[in-house]
């Protein structure tokens, strides 16, 4: 069940290994930009073969000439599903990282070498973490791309009792928003639901307050016109400039949460905001 | 030449249909083998369908947010005569990729 690949990050963080899944993929054969490599990070029950592979996103980069990296979350995709809540705190998650994007050769920025430095792209549940990993590594990160991003996480309010409910006895869900996340969570049957819901009540005991830690580097936001989930966007952005950051934004037309992510709008964008 | 016509494949998961968000390709196109034909969408997620070989494509079938089912036609090439028939095949030389196939399942493991 812990989905152990040669890859695997080796070192462990606070002790213990939580089994997180990584991959490098290398650029096109013949394409090396020379550029930065790129850190991918996806949404809550989703995987990085979901989010990033089966939509086009890790061809396209590695087209492009760009080295990236992909990560399956604690209870995602091909990571284990640790026991202790710890493994899933969003805290613990971007201590991780740091150690799998250090592992996977980033380092930090220097002026003038356009190889230093990470890029993330992340969407969700990812692009919140991107945001913090960002505001915490601001030597390391060059730039973000946040797709169907939000001030706030929808997971803070999801209703982790009804749900458990629901899944004990078949007792019906009230919230919709959270009813909504669990059905789409048991949509795929790779998920780990338990594991799902520790990362929720992890994620409940650490709420993401965008405000409170601020990235500065240059970052990209866009969103499906039509996304629920995203349509405090602006606010994000404005907490960033404000903040002294350069922000662009992007609506994709017709666009919603689950479907904005396979739109070459988006890669277009992400590419040329990321190809500096 | 001979046309191919290349049809929506199994989704896996019980999946019967999949609904297109935009075309990638035009009538009239030249495309590589795996070069991104057409973003679709099913109940479970978003995905990018590569082309499954090179040639012309002459037609293609379903506007955004029409749905179009399993094993019906989803796009039809124009291919030179004497490669008509080695079409549906695997090419020795590359393994066949998961991406590939529509299937949300993750490895079996």
């Amino acid at each position: 069940m812990s989905g152990r690949h040669a890859e695997q990050h080796i070192h462990t963080v606070e002790g213990t290994d939580p089994h997180i899944f990584v991959e490098i993929h290398e650029p096109a054969a013949g394409t090396d930009a020379g550029l930065r490599p790129i850190l991918l990070l996806h949404g809550f029950s989703s995987s990085s073969k979901l989010n990033w592979g089966d939509t086009g996103w890790i061809t396209a980069l590695q087209a492009a000439g760009r080295r990236v990296i992909t990560v399956d979350l604690p209870g995602h995709g091909r990571s284990a599903s640790p026991e202790d809540l710890d493994s899933y705190s969003p805290s613990r998650i971007r201590a991780d990282l740091l150690q799998i994007v250090a592992d996977a050769g980033a380092r930090p920025l220097r002026d003038g070498d356009p190889s230093s430095g990470l890029d993330i792209i992340g969407y969700s549940l990812g692009s919140r973490l991107a945001w913090e990993f960002g505001a915490t590594q601001p030597e390391l990160v060059h730039r973000l791309v946040l797709g169907g991003p939000n001030k706030e996480d929808p997971l803070a309010s999801f209703d982790l009792a009804a749900a458990q409910h629901y899944l004990a006895d078949g007792m019906p869900i009230e919230d919709e928003s959270t009813a909504g996340l669990l059905k789409m969570a048991q949509l795929l049957p790779s998920n780990d639901l338990f594991a799902l819901l520790s990362l929720i009540e992890a994620i409940k005991g650490e709420p993401y307050d965008p405000a409170e830690a601020v990235p500065h580097m240059p970052m990209l936001l866009v969103a499906g016109d039509k996304d629920e989930r995203a349509v405090t966007m602006p606010e994000l952005a404005s907490i960033a400039s404000h903040a002294g950051g350069m922000v662009e934004q992007l609506l994709v037309p017709g666009r919603n949460h689950s479907n904005a992510i396979t739109s070459r709008v988006f890669k277009d964008a992400a590419l040329a905001f990321l190809g500096v | 030449m001979a046309e191919i016509s290349f049809p929506l494949p199994d989704l896996g998961e019980g999946l019967i249909e999949a609904t297109v968000l935009d075309w990638l390709v035009s009538p009239g196109d030249h495309v590589e083998r795996n070069q991104p034909l057409v973003e679709l969408e099913t109940s479970k997620s978003a995905l990018e369908l590569p082309s499954p070989q090179a040639g012309k494509v002459i037609r293609i079938h379903g506007a955004p947010g029409d749905t179009i089912n399993v094993g019906e036609p989803l796009v039809v090439f124009e291919v030179p005569d004497n490669t008509a028939g080695i079409v549906g095949t695997v090419p020795k030389d590359d393994v066949p990729k998961r991406r590939v196939r529509l299937s949300a399942v993750l490895d079996e493991d």
